[in-house]
Formats: C-alpha cells, structure tokens, sequence
C-alpha cells in the first residue's frame, strides 16, 4: 500500500491544521490554568488582604493533605462516579445498540433519548428534587402505592438514601450522551463482520463480545475519559439536590472546592484543590488509555 | 484489508431463542423510555399547575391546568430574549468548533508528526480543571479583552471547552475510517484537499452530526460561565435567565419548568431534524477493498 | 426601566452628569419599586443619573458575582446591595467604603441593624430593609399568642390530636444551609445562649446552646410536632406546607405574609406572627435572627459621593414606607414604628413586628462569617439527623470554630469589635 510520505511536509501540515485548535484554546486557557497554578502556591485570602499574597511553596497542598474532609469528599466522589459512569455504560451502550438498528419509531427513540440530556443541569436538578421531594414528591407516593415503601420516606437526611435520587438524576441526565458516544462508534464498525459471523452461527451476544465490544474500545475510551472528568467536577446536581448533606456526606470535591473559593474567599487554598482534582482526572485518563490499549498517537491495535 | 473475523469455534443457537431475545430486547427499551421520558412528563404537567397545588398533592395527571406560567414566561419575563442568545451563541459555537476540530482530527488521525500524543493530551488537559476555578481568572481575562457581556466573550471560552469532545470523537471515528478510498484517489491524482472533502468528509458526516449536537447541547446548558460573563438580559442565555427567576426566598417552581420545558424544545426539534445523519452506516455503498 | 451598563469606566456625559449603577432586581412588585424610586431620585437630582444594572435576588449567586466583579476591581455596580451577613466580609476585604464621612444618621436606625453593619469601629453600609424570623400560628387553631416554647409545643400537640387537625405543628427551614442557622439562633437565644460572646470567645457549646439543640430534635423526635421532612427544607417547602393548612405553626422571614394572603392559599386571613417566644427559662429572651439587605458603596467606584446621595435617599423615611407597601418589607428606621402609615401599608398589627425588631439580633458580625456558619451548619444538621449527639456535635463545632478563628488572626480583631451585647430582657 503506498503511502504518501514526505515528512517535512506532512508535518508541517499537521502543524498548521491543528495550528487554529491550539491558538483558541491557548488564547483562553493557558493564562487561567496558570493563574490557578500559580495562586495554588500562595496564601490569598480575599477576605484579609493585609495578609498580602505571600509565596507559600506547597503549604496548601499540605493542608489538603491532612483535611479530612477533602479526604471525604474524593471517597464521595469516587463512589458517585464508579456508580454513575458504570450504569451509564451498560444502559447507553444498550442504547446505542438500539438506536443502530432497524426498527419502527427509532426516529422518536433517538430524539426521545436526548431530551434529559437538553434540558439544563440546574433544572434537571430540581426536578429530580421535587420528584424525591417527601411531602409533595411523585416518587413517594408511587411507592407507597405500589406497597413498596409503608410510608413516604425522606430521602434527604440519610446518607444511603439521598445518593439514590443523585445517582438517578445523573444516569437520567447523561446516559443519552454516553449512547450518543457510543452510537457514533458503532457506525464505524464495518457491517459484514456482522454478516460473517451470523454465516458461521455466532448468536447475538457472542457478536456483543468478540467484535463489538473490542472494536468500540476507541468510543468506549472517549466515554469513560469524558464521563470521568465530568463526575470528578460533579458539582450543579449534587448542590442542587442535598447541598451536600446530610451533614457532608454526599460532598464532592468540586462542590468543596466551590465552598472554599466563592464562599470563604480562600483563592490559595481553592486553586491548590483545583490542581489536585486536575492531577486526579489526568492520572485516571491516563489509565484508561494504558489499560484499553490505546494509542493516543496511532493507529489502535 | 485487517478486518476479517478470525476462524473460531462459535456456539450456535436455536432460532427460536432469537425471537425470545428480542421480546427482551423490546420491553428494556420501553421500559427505559418510561424513565427517560417520565421526568419531563412530569415537568409539562407541573408547569400547567398552580405552584401551591404541587405541593399538595402530587398526581400523575394534571388536575387542574392553567397556562399562567407559560404566559408569564413570555409577558412578565421576556423569555424569547434568552432564547436568541442561546441560539446565537451555541449556534455558532457548534459551528466554528466544528470546523477548526475537524481540521485539527484530519491532521492527528491521517497525517503523521511527532507530538500528535501531546497535542490531544493538551487539548483534553484544558478542561481537566474545574470550571469555578477557571471562572475568577478568566473573568479578568476577558475583560482585559473587552469581551464581557459580549458574544465572543462566551463563543471563545465555550469553543476551548467543547473542543476536545469534538477533537477526540472526530479524531477516533476518522481513524476508524479505512484509508483505502482516500490513497486510491490519490493515485488517481487527486490532491489531498479534494480527497479530504470529497471523500473523507461525507463519511464523517455522522460524526460530525454527533458531535455538533452535543457540543449544541453542552453551550445551551452551560450556566456557570454564562451567568459570570454577561451582565443584562441582552446576552444573557436560557440557564441564567432561568436562574433569574428565583426571588431570595421565592423558586417559582411553576415558571421555572415551563421554562424548561420551552428551553428543551429547539434542541428536540433539531434533535429530530439531525438524527438520520447521526446513523448512517458504512454499507451506504462506499467502502470495499 | 434602564439597561445595564458595560463594564467600566463610568464617563460624565456632556451635559456634566453622574451616571451610577445600582444593583438590584427587576423582578416583580420588587422591580417596580426600585424603578419608581430611582426615577424619584433623579427627578431630584437632576445631575445625576441612575441606571439597574439587574442582579440575583438569590444571595448566593449575587455573592459570587460580586466576589468576581470586585476581585477585579471592577467600579460598576457602584451602590451594592449586601445580605445581612456579608458586610464584614466586605469591609475586611476591602470591596466597600466606610461610610462615616458621610455622617449618617446612625442613632434613628435600630441598633441591631447598625451593629450588622460595623466592622472595626465604623459604618460600611446602611440597612435598608430588614427581615426577622417570626412565629406564624393558625388564629383559628391557636387564638392566644404562645408565652413560651413549651406552649408551643403543648399547643401544636393539642391541634395535631384534634380530629381533622393539621399533620404537623410547627414547620421550619432545616436543610444544611444558612437558614437553619437563623432558626437555630432563635431557639439559642430563647435559652439565653449565645454563638460567640462579647469577647469573640465561642460559647456555642455552653449547656445553654446545648438546650436548644435538644430542644430542637425533641421537635422532632419526641413531641413529633415537627416532620423529619424539615430537614431538608428552605423557606418555600416551609411556606406551603403552612398555606396548605398542614402545619399548626411556621418559622418563617415576612415575605410569607404576603405570599399567603391571595387566593391560593387555605389560610389567608387565618394566621398571626409574633416573634419566636422565649423558653421561659432564666436568662433566655424572645429572639429574632435579623436579616435583610444593606445598602454598600463599591470601594472602586467613580463617584462615591453620588453614591451615598442614593443610599440615603433609598433610605429616607418616605421611601421606606413606600417599600413597606409595595412589597410589605419592614423599614429599619426605629421612629417609623409609631407611626400609623406603617401600620396602614403593612396590614398587619405593629405590636408583634416591633417586637420582633426590637429583638432581633444579628448573627456573628465577623468576616470569617460564612465558613464559621458552615462549620456550624454541618454540626447541627449532624445532630438534627442524629448522626451526632448535641454535646457532641456542639463541641465539635466549637473546636473547629475555635481553630478557623486562629488560624486566621480573627481573635484579636473580634475581641476589639465593639458588638453590642444581645438584646437583654
């Protein structure tokens, strides 16, 4: 197969087609991101200026160290996206395997699976809230009527139970993205893999595993990279819907990191739990991409 | 040509099980519609109910239904405003991320270079950062650009965020893309600017379909950088107007979803509109050895 | 009603004038008001001009817009519009100017309200409404106003036991947010405790503070009369549960009186407000968390002089009876309430609501103010939800409020703040 190789040249113009992708995205990130760098290694607190802004090396970053509750607040994350990202894979890759095929009505089913994904976090939100709400909520009283539940439960005030309605609402609000994801994978797999194996008697699920699922590993990938960042900044839904209690224990790391930046005007200290979010969600990225086996310079194997 | 299924011992199955399957297959599906589409049923029928009887007893049909919150959206509040600048500027947002990231995955998925890897690690790192934290700094950089309360101001921070979705989908399904058509146009004389938009393009087009409506979505439901850099109701979008209508005590519950609800609706419509691009498989005749 | 200005620079225009911006709302009966009376003032103040810029009335999102616009300096809003809670903050921050140049007229306002808003000895804002806890009670279930927190809790067990009687006798905010804070105060100041003392000391775990909090989830576990449900509701859930007839009494700010009077609502005409009543025991007082919005100068605005002239005209006499028609908030100036127009506009009696200011009190006036509340928030909620045992969580907050102080040098400069004592009865 020949191949059109000048290198000089292909590089170049690989420079330059990525060249505007870049200039956007240095024009706008680079100075926060280095700002945020930057203030994680300074004392700044907002409500003190005559304390200056001194140099403190990695004094915030001790601190998040020995702060339980930062410690709290990444196991409540952890959960919540281990939780969500694993029900949304499963129900969106379902999904997507509907959505490819034939079958009548599919146009409404595809438009129907995006309406959580369309309607605004907050608003989601509040309507999962009023949904669990204990004393006007729809969830309660068809449970009780179902004879499920003796009677309404309030879901809030215990730990166990308020991470169900949180839960819900985001496998609600974001399994339509990751079938999307999943979807636009599954159109790249070439159909007559499908029509070889039905000819040798593969059935249905010996197809899911041996040709779907490895060759949708490069969707499967963008989807738990892009799922995970947004679990690890989790922050509208849970705000929203417990405020992160009761007491703090459904508080995740960003609603924590929002508290000590915009509440409590400590810049310092919320730049530094916003590099350690970012370290976190760069390692797991990175994970993923060693564990799937995927060459992010490359063609995949 | 890679692609063949290896030769392996594969159990088969009695046909009839195939029609048992798809009974599952059929009753998961409706049943996951019931919880996709349940919610916003619920909102419809909320926001044609009086605020007090929502909290009194909740019921699975409207009992009494009054159109006040939708006409107070549009008389009282102005939603259409909101709505024209959510059009505008995810509109145009779709449209630029969608060009400058195609480029971008043409070069990293056909081209070779040293630091294709760094450049996606980056693009991605970018949105790694929580957006609160970013919101301060880059608050201070737009002013210093002038671009506050502006168009620009939310089109260029929304492009840098949605640009690594787009990037790294259209990135992953052009490489999925056999390169055959492409070289065999090449050897026929065509130069690479043709066989990119004469052949690669329109296989992509389902990609490109998904990725536009979901960066669409992603800026129409963005609200923390939209409340931060606009300041008045002629660039504010949808989520801040919708966040507008809290009193400080008052959540007017009954406005706020109808408000939802007529949010939803350009994005379902497009939605509808864009969603056979979305699939469209590779046998539509194109692509054999 | 004006545009919003652009970020900037304000200019004089040719024809010599002022332009402010204020910050506000443009929502509502609220909306109209302010429009009329910024009109009002520069008919006025013809050099002058004053245009809306349109913030949230949500507190928290106004907070962060004006942490942002003042981290950077920016002038405009020039008048800025602070909950109750913020003004040390600003002032400590350096976002608002001392106000004592100006003269103000501090002596007419109720003291509770200047105390608010005094950080180091001056004046940073003026109060421009104020909102109170109050008792709502069923006038047909309750007739006789309650002396005591045990008659309270008597009267919610003698309704909710009548047939056809509300479920719940006493209704309140208890989610884990500001709002119970305010709820809390009032019960801690019915058993004479306090948060912090004069001196800045923390005595939020005294046996006192510890009392309350008892008396609190008796509420809620022992005599029942309060539903676990309220652990997780704000002002609304509170407010509707009480219009819907489900709730003998209610804990709520005064917006609610004009929110259940229209034809909605099962109880207009049926209810009465009072101030949360002591607890009868020694030392403890009838107490009102103070509340509502101050008025600030922007410390980078362009024309602070033209500033003041806005904020004391918003907070002249006329214009606070005015206020008190439209949207029935209750003037800060002590003299109006002997006047019978006050009574007129907010329909309902006087006696009880200038109980309730005259009770009020202001919650710690320090700039830590925000994350010392929070660390409080979590201990209760934790009790309110018996993950913790109220000695427990009590002292638990009182370390961590102790070390917060420390660590960030508040303890001298509280000890020097000259607060005034809480209301003695």
């Amino acid at each position: 197969m020949k191949t059109i190789s000048r290198l000089g040249h292909e590089a170049r113009l690989g420079w330059t087609l990525v060249a505007p992708a870049l200039a956007v995205i240095g024009l706008i990130a680079i100075f926060p991101l280095g700002w945020t760098v930057w203030e994680s290694l300074h004392l700044h607190e907002l409500r003190m200026p005559w304390l200056g802004q001194p140099f403190v090396g990695l004094a915030n970053y001790v601190e998040i160290a020995k702060d339980p509750r930062f410690w709290a607040a990444l196991a409540h994350t952890a959960f919540f996206t281990v939780v969500s990202i694993t029900l949304e894979l499963l129900i969106g890759l379902f999904l997507a395997l509907a959505m490819n095929r034939v079958f009548r009505g599919r146009g409404f089913v595809r438009a129907a699976v995006l309406v959580p994904w369309a309607i605004p976090t907050v608003v989601a939100a509040l309507l999962w809230r009023f949904i669990f709400e204990s004393q006007g909520g729809i969830a309660n009283a068809l449970l009780v009527d179902a004879h499920i539940l003796k009677e309404s439960m309030v879901w809030f005030i215990q730990t166990a139970t308020a991470w169900v309605p949180v839960v819900l609402a985001d496998v609600w609000k974001t399994t339509p993205f990751v079938a999307l994801l999943l979807l636009a994978g599954l159109q790249n797999i070439d159909l007559s893999l499908y029509e070889a194996a039905a000819v040798d008697g593969a059935n249905a699920w010996w197809q899911l595993r041996h040709i779907t699922l490895p060759l949708l590993k490069p969707a499967i990938l963008v989807t738990l990279v892009f799922r995970t960042l947004d679990g690890f900044r989790v922050f509208d839904l849970i705000y929203v819907l417990t405020g992160g209690g009761p007491g703090t224990s459904t508080e995740p790391v960003a609603l924590y990191t929002f508290n000590a930046l915009l509440q409590n005007l400590r810049f310092g200290y919320g730049s530094a739990l916003s590099v350690v979010i970012f370290a976190i969600t760069f390692g797991l990225a990175l994970l993923y991409v060693r564990g799937l086996g995927v060459r992010l310079g490359g063609d995949e194997t | 040509m890679s692609r063949t299924v290896r030769a392996v011992r594969v159990p088969s199955r009695k046909t009839a099980g195939v029609h048992w399957g798809q009974w599952v297959f059929g009753a998961a599906l409706v049943l996951l519609m019931l919880f996709t589409l349940f919610p916003f049923y619920w909102a419809i029928v909320a926001s044609l109910t009086p605020d007090a009887a929502l909290f009194r007893d909740p019921s699975l049909w409207p009992q009494h239904i009054i159109g006040d919150h939708y006409r107070a959206l549009f008389v009282d509040r102005d939603f259409i405003t909101p709505i024209r600048n959510s059009l505008i500027v995810a509109g145009t947002t779709t449209i630029f991320c969608l060009c400058v990231g195609t480029l971008a995955a043409y070069a990293l998925a056909r081209l070779e270079f040293k630091g294709k890897a760094a450049i996606m690690a980056f693009i991605l790192a970018v949105t790694m950062f929580p957006q609160i934290s970013i919101v301060s700094p880059l608050y201070l950089l737009l002013r210093s650009l002038h671009l506050i309360d502006t168009y620009p101001g939310l089109i260029m921070p929304y492009m840098t965020f949605a640009m690594p979705l787009t990037v790294w989908v259209l990135t992953g399904s052009i490489r999925q893309i056999p390169k055959d058509l492409e070289e065999a146009a090449h050897v026929d004389g065509a130069s690479r600017r043709q066989s990119f938009t004469k052949i690669l393009l329109p296989l992509a087009v389902p990609s490109l379909a998904t990725t536009g409506i979901l960066t669409f979505i992603y800026c129409w439901n963005e609200f923390l950088f939209a409340l931060s850099f606009t300041l008045g109701p002629e660039r504010q979008t949808v989520p801040v107007a919708i966040a507008l209508f809290r009193g400080q005590y008052q959540v007017p519950w009954g406005e706020i979803l109808a408000a939802a609800v007529v949010a939803t609706t350009p994005v379902a419509a497009l939605v509808l509109f864009f969603q056979r691009r979305i699939v469209q498989g590779l046998t539509a005749g194109a692509v054999k050895g | 009603m004006a545009a919003a200005l652009l970020g900037g620079c304000e200019q004089a225009d040719n024809k010599n004038e002022t332009v402010l911006t204020f910050s506000g709302s443009a929502l509502g009966a609220e909306g109209t008001l302010v429009a009329k009376q910024l009109k009002q003032f520069m008919v006025l103040h013809p050099d002058i001009r004053v245009e809306l810029q349109r913030t949230p009335d949500d507190a928290s999102q106004r907070h962060q817009l004006y942490v942002q616009w003042l981290n950077a300096r920016v002038g405009n809003p020039d008048i800025l519009q602070l909950d109750v809670v913020w003004t040390p903050e600003f002032a400590a921050a350096g976002w608002v100017l001392p106000l004592t140049r100006f003269s103000p007229p501090t002596s007419e306002f109720f003291p509770a309200t200047i105390t608010a808003n005094t950080w180091a000895g001056r004046l940073y804002a003026l109060p421009w409404f104020a909102d109170v806890g109050l008792l709502y009670r069923r006038t047909d279930l309750v007739p006789k106003e309650p002396a005591t927190l045990f008659e309270v809790v008597a009267d919610a067990k003698r309704t909710m036991a009548t047939p056809r009687g509300p479920r719940f006798g006493i209704v309140w905010q208890g989610a884990r947010y500001e709002g119970l804070i305010t709820g809390f105060v009032e019960y801690l100041g019915a058993f004479g405790g306090r948060i912090l003392d004069d001196s800045g000391r923390v005595v939020v775990n005294r046996p006192e503070a510890v009392k309350a909090l008892q008396f609190m989830r008796d509420e809620l576990y022992n005599s029942k009369i309060a539903p676990l449900d309220v652990l997780t509701w704000h002002e609304e859930e509170a407010r509707y549960a009480f219009q819907n007839g489900t709730s003998t009494f209610m804990r709520n700010w005064p917006y609610a009186v004009g929110a259940m009077s229209d034809t909605s609502s099962r109880v207009a005409g049926k209810f009465a407000v009072s101030p949360m009543p002591s607890s009868g025991e020694p030392g403890g007082h009838s107490t009102a968390t103070l509340g509502g919005a101050q008025l600030a100068i922007n410390a980078y605005s362009k024309a602070p002089d033209a500033a003041y002239e806005l904020i004391a005209y918003l907070t002249a006499p006329e214009q606070m009876l005015q206020r008190a028609q439209a949207v029935k908030q209750y003037p800060t100036r002590t003299a109006l309430y002997s006047d019978k127009r006050l009574e007129d506009a907010l329909a309902i009696p006087l006696d009880a609501v200038r109980r309730a200011i005259e009770s009020a009190t202001p919650r710690p006036v320090t700039p830590i103010y925000t994350e010392l509340s929070e660390i409080l928030q979590i201990e209760l909620h934790r009790a309110l939800v018996r993950q913790a045992e109220p000695q427990d969580a009590l002292n638990s907050a009182a370390k961590k409020i102790d070390a917060l102080i420390e660590r960030t040098g508040m303890r001298k400069l509280m000890s020097m703040e000259n607060t005034v004592p809480a209301v003695a009865r």
